[in-house]
Parts: C-alpha cells; structure tokens; sequence
C-alpha cells in the first residue's frame, strides 16, 4: 500500500521505466573462465537473457601440423590437447594409430597404460573440484588441496615415464619402458593418499550449506536432451543415464575390469550432480588401478617387439572412440600409405559439452552463469584444437 | 644469651659487570649510526628496487598447458609465496605478466590491452616455448611466433612446460635484473 | 610387413572385433530408394552418399526403430584433392549400440551439403568449424560464422593447399631486435 494519493503501486516484476539490457564481456582473460574463453553476456539486470560464447583463442593448428610430422612425432600434439591428462590423450591417439596399422599390443603394455591412463583422470578430477569450489567461493582453499594431491602424482609420472605433465610415454605398439621396481609399493601409497585426498575435499564441499545451496537445481538437463546436443562424459552420466565408453564399448583391458557408473535414482542434472558424478568417478578410478596391479603379468614385453624403424601404414581409415577425462575424446585416423597420417580429426568432449552452456545459462544469475561454466569442465586445449 | 647475627642480604652478581657493559661502537661518519643503531642505510635507488623485487604481483595470465605449472608454483608445494608474489587477477594493480601458454593471432590484440593497462614499473616473463617463439605449433600460421613480437620480454623461462623450479628461477632472475637496473626511472 | 599381425583383427579394441558389424550393414541396405555404397572402415560400417541424398538418409537413421541413431558424434572434413572433399559423419544409437559412418564427397568448386541442425542439434558447431576450415557451405545452417578464426578472416587453414608459416631458426640479439613480421 502507498502512503502517497497518486502514487502506483508497483506488482513484482512489472518496471515502471524502460530498461535497456547490459551487454557484459567476461573476457579472454579472466580469473574464472579456464582458460582463454570468452562470452558476452546481455543481462537484464543480474538475469541473463542472452550468451554468446567466443572461442578459438586458443586454436594451434592440431590437426595441420598432425598432418605434417609422422606418427610418432604427432602424439606429442595430440597429449597438449586435453593438457589436464596428457597420458590419457596419448592412449587415445596411440590406439588410433594402432587401428588403422593393426598393431598388437602386448598386455603387460597394456595394463600399464590403463593405470596412467586413470591416474590422468584422478589428476583432471582433482583440479576440477578445486577450481569448482573456488568458483563457488572456497576461493583458495579447495584449489590447495586438489594441488597436494596432483603433486604426488606428477612425482609419480616423473619417476615412471621421465616428466610430470606430457611424458610422451606411449608409443605404437606399447609404452616406452618398463616400470621402475618398487612401483607397486609407490602406486599402493599414492592411492591410499588419493582416497585421503578425496576424502579431504569431499568433506570441505558436499556437505557445505553454501554449496549445497548454490548447486543444487541449478541448469537441470534430461537426458535425451543431452544426447541431441552431443553431450557426454559425467554430464551425460549425471542426467541419469549411465552410459560410459568404457562399459558400452569397451577398449584396453577394461572388460577384465569390475568398476560401477555411479548413480543415484534423484539425479537430475544440475550443477550439484555433476560436481558429485566426478568426484565419486574417482573413487571407481581407484579401484581400477587396483586390479591392474592386482592383474598385471609380472614380466614380460612393454613393446611389440615387430615393430619396423620407420611406421608406414597402409590405406584405411578408423574411429576411436575413448572415454576421456570431459566424455568422448574421439579420434578419427585416415592414412593413404606413407609414414603421416593424411587426416586426423578430434572429436573433443570439451568442445561438444560447450556448445551446450548457451542454453543452460539463459534465465539464471551472473554468479550462477559462472558456476554453469565451470560445472562443464572444460579445457580449452580440446576446444580449440 | 648470644644474639643471633641479624641476617644480612649481600647479593653476589659474580662477573656480570663486565658482561652488561655496552658494546663500542666504531666511529663511522653517519651520525645516526651512533645514534640509531637499528637503521639501514642504502641509496634511495637500491631502496626502491629492493621494495620492488621483493613484492612482485604477477597477472594470473594462463593461456595453455603452462598455466597449470605456473598454478603448481603458486601452490604449497613449490611455493611463490614465500618471495613476495600473489598471483592478482586485475592487471592495473599488477606489477609483472607471465605470459604462459602458446600466443595465438586471435589473442595477441588482447594481450597488448592488458599489456598496456599494467602501471609502470612492469616487466614480463615469458614462460614456456610457445611464448618464447611459437614453441611446438610454431609452424602453424594462426600462432604468433613468440609473444616478443608485440610486447617487450624482460625474462624467457624454456621448457614444455618448465618445471615449477624453473619458473622459480626465472623469478629469482628477474629480481636480479630489478636490482642490476636499479639506477632505471619508471 | 612385419607389423601386420597374423589376423585381421590385431590391435583393434575388443568391442570393434565382436561387433557384428555384418548385422549392421544388411540393416543399412534394407533402407533401399537411396542409392548408397556399403563398405567397411577398420573400426566401423561406411556408407558413401551424394549430398543431395543426404536428408533422405539422415531421416531413415534417425526414425526408423531398428536403426534408431540419435547421437551424432562426429563432423570431419577430408581434403582429398584434386577429386574435391569429402564429410564423415559418425552415428551411434544407444538404444541398439550400433555405430556407423556416413561418407559424403563433393565436387571440387562446389561444396554444398545439407545442414543437420535440423535433426541433431549437436551439428551446429561443428558444421561451423567445418565450414571455416575446409570452406564447406552448410545450406540451412542458421548462424553459418567463423568459430575458431577470428570473424573477419577468410581462409580455410586444413586444405592441403593451405602452407605452414616457416619456423623462425635465428633468434636472439645477434639476429637483431625483436619484431612482428607478419
């Protein structure tokens, strides 16, 4: 009620002057964008009506210069892709390789490389769930936690493959070099660590009131909406339909492996669901590691053994389909004979999962657009290419 | 009846007379040096570069793989902190740019603007192959070969990616050229 | 050639070996009324179609219930002068676990292809980047712009026509001071 005669009381909602919608730039640099990304957003006072994401300042000419170096000077391209896990881009891109030259692999190989490959994706995890609570405003403290445990495993790859970040330690055919000695006492306590880890931020974030409150309902998505955009990875998985290349067409040695596609019949989604699906993808990551230690022949070659000085491939073409750390890393391999591949494409999960943020931002907050971004974990080595 | 001697205190300080005597101090030409012992004195120029080198706040500016190796440094485990350097988000309250990641055409306009929005005095690493000359993509032609190529580098940090020690040393190189430059004005 | 395994089937994933992929082709070839060719990739089905047949193709993949493809996976685009350029686009159902490749070649000169925004809307970016990186023209694209170049650059960087810029091999103060040449 007014207290004013003429005064006109306004209902909620409706705006008794013209307004005229912001346009905000949340620019190339910026704290919380992962990179070089960068979307304009129109807003309506704090809401957002409109986004246009912008990217490509990244974009390194992958696929061009994948074409001018041989096969195996290429996979160092192709391990800064996803530059979170580089052994896990080195698995996808030695397989495609490997298909198309029908190469064996012999199995100590083999297991060696599922454990790099998901201790990669313990290490990806690990930095999204810090850089996911310092979105939401642990502003430091999650993002130095992730970073003890991501150390440990660097030291680990150090000590395994010769450097922290892309080793380079597959090759067509096998992995570079056995594993040092004590590398199954080293692996035991690194992992004991990790679920410490984990455990750690676990209970930093899920049950925070803060976090809870914030995440949760926040950008829902059903699944049938997340396969017509091309979505996969532990958003897919999130939406309710668990679904994982490492299940559904199962590459390596992972059909010897017995590991569960976490879910929960409440899934819906939302920021919160996402933000739970990867951090209890790790525990299952762990387990998986254990059975190859458990699984893996104590001796034997890391290397095929037939393997000529210079690879040449004949004509053919393939897809890989790999289950990467943000969903389905593909590789797509054509050569017409020589030693350099004629084409080879990524299908990459980060790309794929972006084009999707304009549709889960419109109708939330600033703050919320912010969280939505970083709830997709992408990186924008893999977008860019 | 004998009376008791009445208890006398007599304190025994042993040889601490010699031991509380004040120290000498030389006669120098600086009259406060007599005076305030405690200050230091140094030309206003070693001054300044000093305060400059020990508080350099770096602009977060991770552009690729390097990034991450730069947020490892900044990290407990090879900590930057302990020097002096917070990582700041804003670049007009910035002192130092690590250019760290592979510098693309499409970035290098944005690169300049934020270049030219740092006060003076300012200076720039480049870390990593990429920004030192087009590192691995270098052949590519959307890549710019070297971030040098529109801003000034003070120092070029190589590897892919340098290891968080290596990027320790290039900031403990830096501050070595902030002191060699120290008579510089702005 | 002593990298050749013995069989066929060496160093495919094992889901690739026990997919029967003949199941797969026989259902594809019962479309009829387009005229396609059916042949096999070391991982996968092909099936090699004109662009003007295109929708046709993509309607029957995506209604019919024992076909059923609702993901479209990939967009790529293959340079293959002098004989024009081709598409390769790649399906999966998740209601029948079948995954196939659909090979699309245009002419040299002219690179039209139906846009599939329309049935998957997972097409839109990456007909875009294939768009700006081959030169391909998506017709019924809604927002046909340049995703990674920058807007106002009109070059196709993945032709084989397109160079490599050369390395720069002396650097440092002998060879003079730094500066941008473009």
């Amino acid at each position: 009620m007014s207290i004013w005669p003429d005064e006109k009381v306004l209902t909620p909602g409706e705006a008794e002057f013209d307004t005229v919608d912001m346009t905000i730039n949340i620019g190339p640099q910026h704290p919380a964008t992962h990179g070089v990304f960068r979307m304009i957003l129109r807003v309506d006072g704090e809401v957002v009506v409109d986004c246009e994401p912008y990217i490509g300042y990244l974009h390194r000419g992958l696929e061009k210069l994948t074409e001018a170096n041989d096969y195996r000077q290429a996979m160092g391209y192709w391990d800064r892709t996803d530059y979170l896990a580089g052994m896990a881009c080195e698995h996808a891109y030695v397989m495609a390789v490997e298909a198309l030259a029908q190469i064996d692999v012999p199995e100590r190989a083999e297991y060696i490389r599922v454990i790099m490959a998901e201790l990669s994706r313990i290490n990806s995890h690990f930095l999204f769930l810090g850089a996911f609570g310092a979105d939401v405003g642990s502003f430091g403290t999650s993002f130095i936690y992730a970073w003890r445990e991501r150390e440990r495993i660097y030291d680990l790859f150090e000590e395994v493959a010769g450097d922290r970040m892309f080793p380079t330690y597959m090759r067509v055919g096998g992995v570079a070099m056995d594993l040092p000695d004590n590398f199954e006492q080293r692996c035991r306590w690194l992992l004991g660590s990790i679920r410490q880890g984990i455990e750690d931020l676990d209970g930093l974030l899920t049950g925070n009131e803060i976090f809870v409150e914030r995440c949760r309902n926040l950008a829902p998505m059903t699944s049938e909406r997340a396969i017509a955009l091309g979505i996969t990875g532990p958003i897919l998985r999130s939406t309710g339909l668990p679904w994982d290349l490492r299940k559904a067409e199962p590459y390596s040695v992972y059909d010897r492996m017995k590991f569960d596609i976490p879910w929960r019949p409440d899934l819906q989604g939302d920021v919160f669901d996402r933000f739970w699906m990867r951090l209890s993808e790790m525990y299952q990551s762990a387990r998986i590691i254990e059975q190859c230690l458990e699984q893996m022949p104590k001796g034997g070659l890391v290397l095929n053994p037939d393997l000529p000085k210079t690879l040449r491939v004949d004509n053919g073409e393939a897809y890989i389909r790999y289950e990467g750390t943000k969903g389905e890393y593909g590789v797509y391999a054509m050569s017409k004979g020589g030693n350099k591949p004629y084409r080879m494409k990524l299908r990459s999960p980060s790309f794929c999962n972006l084009s999707a943020l304009r549709e889960m931002v419109i109708g939330s907050y600033v703050a919320d657009a912010i969280i939505i971004l970083g709830s997709l974990d992408i990186v924008l080595g893999e977008v860019d290419k | 009846m004998t009376e008791a001697a009445p208890y006398v205190y007599v304190p025994d300080f042993g040889a601490e007379a010699e031991r509380l005597t004040p120290i000498e101090l030389p006669v120098t030409k600086a009259v406060y040096k007599v005076a305030l012992p405690g200050v230091l004195q140094v030309g206003a120029d070693t001054l300044l570069a000093i305060s400059r080198k020990s508080s350099l706040w770096p602009m977060t500016f991770g552009l690729a793989c390097c990034a991450i190796e730069m947020m490892g440094t900044f990290m407990s485990n090879h900590d930057l902190d302990r020097f002096g350097i917070v990582p700041w988000p804003s670049p007009r309250q910035s002192d130092v740019m690590i250019v760290s990641g592979t510098v693309t055409k499409k970035m290098a306009p944005a690169i300049k603007l934020l270049y030219e929005q740092m006060p003076n005095p300012k200076y720039v690493i480049s870390m990593g192959a990429c920004a030192t000359n087009g590192g691995p993509y270098t052949e590519y032609d959307r890549v710019l070969q070297g971030v040098d190529k529109i801003i000034p580098v003070d120092v070029y940090v190589p590897g892919c990616p340098p290891r968080p020690e290596a990027l320790l040393d290039g900031f403990l190189a830096l501050q070595r050229k902030i002191m060699e430059d120290k008579r510089m004005v702005g | 050639m002593s990298n050749k395994a013995p069989a066929r089937s060496g160093g495919l994933p094992p889901a690739a070996r026990q997919r029967p992929r003949a199941d797969l082709a026989a259902l594809v070839r019962k479309i009829g009324s387009i005229p396609f060719e059916v042949s096999e990739t070391r991982t996968d089905v092909d099936v090699r179609i004109a662009p003007e047949h295109l929708l046709a193709l993509v309607d029957a993949l995506h209604n019919r219930h024992e076909l059923a493809f609702d993901y479209l996976r990939n967009i790529s685009g293959v340079d293959q002068s002098p004989e024009g350029m081709e598409l390769k686009y790649h399906f999966y159902s998740f209601k029948t676990g079948y995954s196939l490749q659909v090979t699309v070649p245009t002419a040299t000169g002219h690179p039209h292809v139906p846009s599939l925004t329309g049935h998957y809307p997972a097409a839109d970016w990456h007909e875009r980047e294939a768009a700006e990186m081959f030169g391909f023209v998506f017709d019924g694209h809604p927002n046909l712009r340049n995703l990674l170049l920058e807007e106002d650059i009109h070059i196709h960087p993945l032709l084989k026509a397109h160079p490599l810029q050369a390395a720069e091999i002396l650097q440092g103060i002998e060879s003079g001071p730094p500066g941008f040449t473009i």
